[in-house]
């Protein structure tokens, strides 16, 4: 669980500062779960690699959902490419210690990080809402998307600023992608982004009667088909396996933004360039393209794809000690309107 | 058993279209020759005109073909009428295909190219249909919205594929009585041989905007030029998707009933301008059922459906010409728009045993008073897999069944069904063959001498007179695309000049959403990518969604001049691209066996 610390917006400054945390959030979640994705072999695993397929997705339209909002409220949204191992601002539980996210390859460990990163709140989330609103203080991310929405909640219609630097789903993402014009937009892009990460404390469904991502990692991690029952609680972990194998992997390192990479061959070396080639190509592109050149998320995907193509590539280069390194994910601004 | 029986799924919700049409104008694209026009147009210029175009027609130049649901399950009958109580009603419907016109200058040719389709989730009530056949355009109404002139807007359509249970077809039904039935049903030996989904789109729009309803609105005029705007900008990515309303129904699938198009007995459309389109019609036990989800019009943008009164449903006498008897009626309210969107536009007809034997036999009519709205036609022929048939020029003959219905129901052997070819104009007879046992009848489909697209069509009977046109909506039909075996080009030195100018320099004009995944014009990319173009373009993958071109107009000799340039050895240049595997490499690990596959390409 992501715990963040915040106290209600008094301002639009305040709900734009806290929606920035939220679009680091929503995107430092991407490469530690394309990075297990990517390490997955070809043709292996093809159940887990079809929920994070769709995890990544949903991931990517929140990310772009919320910088709708920003826009919306007059807001510039930045991608700051996260450096791995993060806490994405976690704070951790009481006395202990935050969450640390990192990239790692396919297996438990990597599963049981997505699951602790969506994990949902215990309490119905309106209701913590509304005792955090009075007192501010550490709370979930969807307790903490809550805030914000409560405070947008109380946003005149002149603060809002309709068809301003908008992605939509004519590109990508059909059905799923929207405009947010004012409140009732955003309320629902919120709704859409928590549902969909975390579930509730009751469903594990989202708002499309799909599992959330939690659930999702859920399944992987246990090698069960999350399974509909009569009796309480509703749900069971199988018996019906996934259909999970471990081994269906390449030997990754983990966190290869933190391996000296001086000491492997040249070719290791040019696969680690090309990945962070594509990454840093991709961030710029999609930053531009949330500032208001919708135009260029396409540039982001075939980045994206550069990405994916690299990355397959990196993973078959062994290093000096016979394992092999997926994309670091490390940022290099490419061109005049990179990401700062 | 057939989606008119029960049990069965309703769905309800929209469709998103993203195709590409700028094939679909001859100032374009040749679709005999399968090349860009004018050929060797630079690709820049190309993708030029192809925007400047976009006001007023080409509405899509950076189209991707795909096409997808946003639908839910929105309730089921499993033989007691509607319940939405179902634990399976709200589930996600879920299908994403390709949408391509088999004749790229025609609208009655559209196909999705499809993988997988899903009602349900994993773990919950689900039903996952892999693909076997297509899904296929069928009985397109040009008269259904006449309110909505922009485009294809006034037209809807009905879609149909059909999954064997042979297949992996999988139904968990979990505490779905719905599921649990539809799993029962095929179980038993009853002559179910898979389930067939059908779904009816209408109400399309374009540009988002519901207002733009005319082709000659100035509103269009101003979002074209809002959208050329957007294509003009260096790098952009502009998709203009359309959108339809959509309603279907999943049910069971019979042996004898085409796969890929409506069976049971078929009314078909009697007046100009299909204000009753053609409908479907099948005797269960103690009811009719009537399927009008393509046949009643909506007349404004509230989706009114017209009102045309109570409509009688009758037996007619054998030749058609006399009211046997008045089966019952159908007041307004069970074809208006709610009762539309509650069971996908299936009526239900209660009949009593007498009249549900009268029905049995007798020619149905819908009608008025003595207006006819759609007259049974007792004997027709339909495709049975196959509406739209792909050759190579050097390909052998292939057969085309068309299965033979009597009210209904499989004709049996010795009924002649004749085959016409089709010009435009005129319908001329070219064979005919007898059906088996089966009420098929089977006809040699041969490539055409070059390049072409030829539409068949088909009537039933001996004595059935020669089609007047073709009409979707009464004719049955196919479409044979040949492609040309372009030997000259297959021939050619694969030298990166070759092949460019020759095969990818098409796409690259024509597609521009492929600079989203990979630079056609780049050698160096074109070649990194050398194992996944030749999996994407594998003839064996023809039926599946990735498969490249997403058009299906690559020639063989295209083909042969793109292959030998892939597995030529790469060109020193070709090595700039950064993401490129060393030959040698090979990781350690705990299972080498697997990781040397994954380094072939997996």
């Amino acid at each position: 669980m992501i715990r963040l610390q915040a106290t209600p917006p008094s301002n639009v400054d305040d709900a734009i500062a806290m929606l920035q945390t939220a679009i680091g959030i929503e995107f430092g979640t991407l490469p530690p779960y394309l990075y297990a994705k990517f390490s997955i072999l070809p043709g292996a695993n093809p159940a887990a690699t079809e929920r994070l397929n769709m995890i990544v997705g949903q991931e990517m339209i929140h990310l772009c959902l919320v910088c709708n909002i920003v826009n919306a409220l007059g807001g510039t949204p930045r991608l700051t490419a996260p450096v791995y191992p993060t806490t994405l601002g976690d704070i951790g539980p009481p006395g202990g210690d935050p969450l640390v996210v990192s990239l790692l390859p396919f297996g438990p460990e990597a599963m049981a990080q997505g699951m602790a990163i969506e994990e949902p709140e215990e309490v119905p989330p309106y209701k913590v809402v509304e005792s955090l609103m009075a007192t501010g203080g550490a709370m979930t991310i969807g307790q903490y998307y809550a805030l914000v929405d409560a405070f947008l909640a109380t946003l005149p219609p002149s603060a809002w600023t309709a068809g301003r630097n908008q992605i939509t789903d004519d590109q990508f993402f059909a059905g799923q992608l929207f405009a947010v014009d004012g409140y009732d937009d955003a309320h629902m892009a919120i709704q859409q982004i928590v549902s969909e990460g975390e579930g509730s404390k009751d469903d594990p469904l989202d708002f499309q009667n799909e599992l959330a991502h939690y659930y999702r990692f859920g399944e992987i991690f246990y090698d069960k088909v999350l399974t509909k029952i009569p009796e309480d609680p509703g749900y069971q972990w199988g018996p019906t396996p996934l259909g999970v194998d471990w081994a269906g992997a390449y030997p990754a390192i983990p966190d290869p933004g933190s391996h000296d990479f001086s000491q492997d061959s040249e070719a290791a070396q040019a696969a680690q360039h090309a990945c962070n080639l594509a990454y840093s190509g991709m961030i710029d592109a999609l930053q531009k393209a949330v500032n208001g050149a919708a135009g260029e998320l396409g540039a982001a995907v075939r980045k994206m794809f550069e990405l994916r193509m690299a990355a397959m590539a990196a993973l078959q280069v062994p290093l000096a000690d016979g394992q092999v390194a997926g994309p670091s994910f490390v940022y290099t601004p490419t061109g005049p309107g990179a990401s700062s | 058993m057939s989606v008119l029986e029960t049990p069965r799924l309703y769905f309800t919700g929209q469709m998103v279209w993203d195709p590409i049409v700028t094939n679909n104008y001859q100032e374009f694209y040749n679709e005999v020759t399968c090349d860009p026009a004018p050929p060797n147009d630079p690709v820049a210029d190309f993708r030029q005109r192809a925007i400047a175009a976009v006001d007023p027609r080409n509405w899509n130049p950076h189209g991707t073909h795909r096409s997808t649901f946003l639908a839910e399950v929105s309730g089921v009958d499993v033989g007691s009428g509607l319940d939405t109580s179902d634990p399976v009603v709200g589930a996600p419907a879920s299908f994403l295909g390709m949408l391509v016109d088999a004749e790229p200058y025609g609208t009655i040719s559209s196909q999705l190219f499809f993988d997988s389709m899903q009602f349900g989730i994993a773990g919950g009530c689900r039903l996952t249909c892999p693909r076997t056949f297509r899904v296929m355009s069928r009985y397109v109404n040009f008269g259904r919205n006449s309110y909505n002139q922009i485009k294809a807007g006034v037209a809807s359509v009905i879609w149909q594929t059909s999954i064997p249970s042979s297949s992996l077809l999988q139904i968990d039904p979990h505490d779905s009585p719905a599921l649990q039935a539809l799993a029962e049903a095929l179980a038993s030996e009853n002559g179910v041989i898979g389930l067939t989904v059908r779904w009816n789109t209408y109400r399309t729009i374009y540009y988002d905007d519901p207002a733009i309803i005319s082709n000659s609105s100035p509103l269009l005029s101003q979002a074209a030029q809002a959208l050329i705007a957007k294509l003009n900008v260096p790098n952009s990515f502009q998709p203009n998707p359309a959108r339809s309303l959509l309603v279907g129904v999943v049910g069971l699938w019979r042996q004898g009933e085409p796969a890929c198009e409506p069976g049971d007995r078929a009314l078909l459309a009697q007046l100009p301008n299909e204000t009753v389109a053609t409908a479907f019609a099948r005797v269960t036990g103690d009811a009719l059922v009537l399927d009008l989800s393509n046949s009643i019009s909506e007349v404004d943008a509230e989706l009114t459906k017209q009102d045309l009164g109570t409509l009688s449903v009758c037996a007619m006498s054998a030749d058609g010409a006399k009211v046997a008897k008045v089966l019952g009626s159908l007041p307004y309210k069970s074809y208006d728009r709610c009762s539309y969107v509650a069971t996908s536009g299936l009526v239900t007809l209660p009949l009593s045993a007498p009249d549900a034997e009268l029905a049995a036999t007798a020619p149905l009519q819908l009608r008025s008073g003595s207006l006819v709205y759609l007259a049974e036609e007792v004997l027709r022929a339909a495709p049975s897999t196959q509406q739209n048939i792909y050759l190579n020029q050097t390909d052998a003959a292939v057969e085309a069944e068309l299965q033979v219905l009597s009210f209904g129901a499989p004709a049996g052997a010795g009924v002649t069904v004749s085959r016409y070819d089709w010009d435009g104009t005129t319908a001329t007879l070219l064979d005919t063959a007898q059906t088996g046992p089966d009420g098929v009848a089977s006809f040699e489909v041969a490539p055409a001498a070059a390049g072409a697209v030829l539409p068949y069509l088909f009537t039933a009977g001996s004595e059935a007179p020669a089609p007047a046109q073709l009409d979707p909506q009464l004719t049955p039909y196919i479409y044979v695309r040949t492609l040309p075996a372009d030997a000259e080009i297959g021939a050619m030195d694969p030298s990166w000049d070759n092949v460019y100018a020759n095969v990818l320099a098409k796409w690259n004009a024509m597609a521009p959403c492929m600079d989203n995944w990979l630079l056609l014009d780049q050698p160096a990319q074109v070649r990194a990518y050398a194992a996944m173009l030749r999996k994407l373009t594998d003839p064996a993958a023809f039926e599946a969604y990735r498969f490249m071109p997403v058009t299906r107009d690559m020639t063989e000799g295209e083909r042969t001049l793109l292959y030998k340039f892939l597995d030529a050895p790469p060109e020193p240049a070709a090595k700039s691209f950064a993401a490129q595997p060393t030959a040698a490499a090979r990781p350690a690990g705990p299972d080498i066996e697997r990781l040397n596959r994954a380094m072939r390409g997996g």
